[in-house]
């Protein structure tokens, strides 16, 4: 073989993934951050208008109400899904049937359609005919019953259980990997200076497998910020926007509003946040496992 | 002697503890697994028993099984959701995009792991920054991109986004995979004197199986599962995917309660069950995904 057919086969083979991740990944987030700087319903002339729409972004409360509720989805993942991944790791550390099918159980949601997660999700908290007033009402406690999704005082925490519920199963798997392969000399020696039960698992396992959760903290930030379905399927960003996430906020401005400058303005911050998001939360776990 | 009994004595002392200890920590080890494990499996148990309710039944007995196992609420949401439709629009994008991931990421796999070329670590880097972008911050311009090039309504408009999303990933698991192969390979394949095209099909591709196995997974499941690219590229009836057709099903069905349930479990039953058989796969293949991607 010659270099020159080396290096016709190099671009020829990398010119498809190059092509189609170029054009359907990188373009549209640059084309999206210069279609903010216009007026535009969509169709006809797009007026150009400057840094308007950020800067209508900046005062826009909806837009920062929007962040919050984004930013209490990664608290949830992060101190809600983690804590209780890792407890189930440990507890669910051996192979009996039972075990592996509670792993298997848990793990499920991970494999079916957010729509129909959502969906199941939504007639649970229904207010007639959802059977979480219905158990409420079976245990005597008729005035906890709430408008699970339709008061928007709480709808974004009821939205919590079934993020957790879809993928704990992923961070599950992930730290019983970590914590199986930790070598068993390591817990016979643990044994012997004394360290047993949470004792082992706070000074042993969990700075042995700490890269492993600063991974789970990442996929959490990041996970929480693909939330779109469910949401968009639960409340649709309502009731008056009390669930809106910043990407179903985009959505509903592009596609409900027909502010296409505008949407594309949201979808450039979304870029940016969530780049600053995960910048500095592996900055931040860095660090603590350095100190 | 002495030092012998006082140091059984201390043993057994240790051992009642932690005994004791054991105990009131198993205790509570199987509340937390109850809860949780209630907490996971009840949604799946009252999804399916409902299904088979009328809405009578559904009223009537919100906790327990169905009075009469209602089968033909299936049958009925098949037809009236046009489930064959929207399988047969699931399944064309799902394995259009799942087999052009394959390839496209494989050759460029082949070539970032095994050439040396200029270039190679920025092209490697434009693939790892694909993987920070928050999917759904595309949908307004992609929205833009396919109504100029007129894909809007086309598989086409969710076969390349599948693929072009699933390509960093599928190129992170490939070639971490192929780089581990002794450098022997080639040379051997040259002695025998197979192109490039014949070394990455002949020798490549069966080569790396279980790392093609893993994207095949991944790339399936988004793509059979994804609903907000469908949502925002395709608006004709005919066209629309499981998820898509499920969503829109519900909300003209709302009150037929045992049909949407229905139609919900069949639309998720492929996927079930595909996990149920290859599980560990499944498991693996994802959390691997997950913590490369």
């Amino acid at each position: 073989m010659n270099a020159m057919s080396s290096r016709k086969f190099v671009m020829f083979g990398l010119a498809p993934a190059l092509l189609i991740y170029g054009l359907f990944v990188f373009v549209p987030v640059v084309w999206s951050a210069y279609y903010g700087f216009f007026n535009w319903s969509g169709f006809g002339d797009k007026q150009y208008i400057g840094l308007a729409n950020y800067t209508e972004i900046i005062h826009d409360s909806t837009f920062w109400h929007s962040l919050k509720n984004n930013i209490i989805f990664v608290l949830a993942a992060v101190f809600g899904q983690v804590p209780i991944a890792l407890a189930l790791a440990v507890i669910l550390h051996k192979n009996t049937w039972m075990q592996r099918f509670l792993r298997s159980a848990i793990f499920l949601p991970m494999v079916m359609s957010t729509v129909v997660i959502g969906m199941v999700w939504q007639y649970i908290y229904h207010p007639q005919i959802g059977i979480l007033n219905f158990l409420l009402d079976a245990v005597g406690l008729s005035g906890w019953k709430l408008n699970w999704l339709s008061d928007s005082g709480i709808a974004i925490y009821s939205l919590v259980p079934p993020l957790i519920w879809s993928f704990v199963g992923l961070y599950l798997i992930i730290f019983s990997s970590a914590l199986q392969n930790i070598p068993g000399e390591i817990h016979d020696a643990a044994e012997l200076d004394g360290a047993i039960g949470w004792r082992r698992l706070a000074y042993i396992s969990l700075p042995i497998i700490w890269t492993t959760v600063q991974v789970a903290i990442v996929l959490c930030i990041s996970g929480s910020l693909k939330s779109f379905d469910l949401v968009y399927i639960m409340t649709r960003g309502g009731p008056a926007h009390a669930t809106e996430l910043l990407a179903t906020y985009m959505y509903n401005s592009t596609f409900t509003s027909y502010r296409y400058g505008y949407g594309s303005a949201i979808s450039t911050m979304i870029v940016l946040i969530s780049l600053v998001l995960i910048g500095t939360s592996q900055w931040l776990t860095s660090r603590k496992s350095r100190s | 002697m002495m030092n012998q009994t006082a140091a059984a004595g201390s043993h057994r002392q240790v051992s009642g503890i932690s005994g004791l200890m054991g105990r009131s920590k198993s205790i509570i080890f199987w509340t937390i697994l109850m809860v949780y494990g209630i907490f996971t499996l009840y949604p799946f148990f009252w999804l399916i028993v409902s299904a088979f309710k009328t809405n009578e039944d559904f009223y009537s007995h919100p906790f327990g099984l169905p009075a009469q196992w209602n089968i033909a609420n299936f049958s009925r949401a098949w037809e009236t959701a046009k489930l064959d439709t929207a399988f047969a629009n699931s399944l064309i994008v799902s394995i259009g995009s799942l087999i052009l991931t394959l390839f496209i990421g494989a050759l460029a796999s082949f070539i970032l792991a095994r050439f040396q070329f200029r270039l190679k670590g920025a092209v490697f880097a434009f693939f790892v920054v694909g993987m920070l972008i928050p999917i759904h911050s595309t949908l307004v311009p992609l929205f833009i991109l396919m109504k100029q090039i007129s894909l809007l309504n086309t598989y086409w408009a969710l076969i390349l986004p599948y693929t072009a999303f699933a390509l960093p990933t599928a190129i992170f698991v490939l070639s971490a995979y192929l780089m581990s192969f002794p450098k022997e390979i080639e040379e051997a394949s040259f002695i025998d004197g197979t192109g490039l095209w014949g070394l990455f099909f002949r020798i490549i591709l069966p080569m790396s199986l279980p790392a093609l196995s893993t994207v095949t997974i991944l790339s399936f499941l988004h793509a059979w599962n994804d609903f907000s690219f469908a949502l925002v590229f395709i608006s004709k009836t005919s066209l629309k995917t499981l998820p898509l057709s499920i969503a829109n099903f519900s909300d003209g069905y709302q009150t037929d309660y045992g049909l949407t349930l229905a139609a919900m479990v069949l639309s998720v039953l492929p996927t079930i069950i595909l996990y149920l058989v290859f599980q560990e796969q499944v498991m693996k293949g994802m959390t691997a995904g997950a913590v490369k991607g």
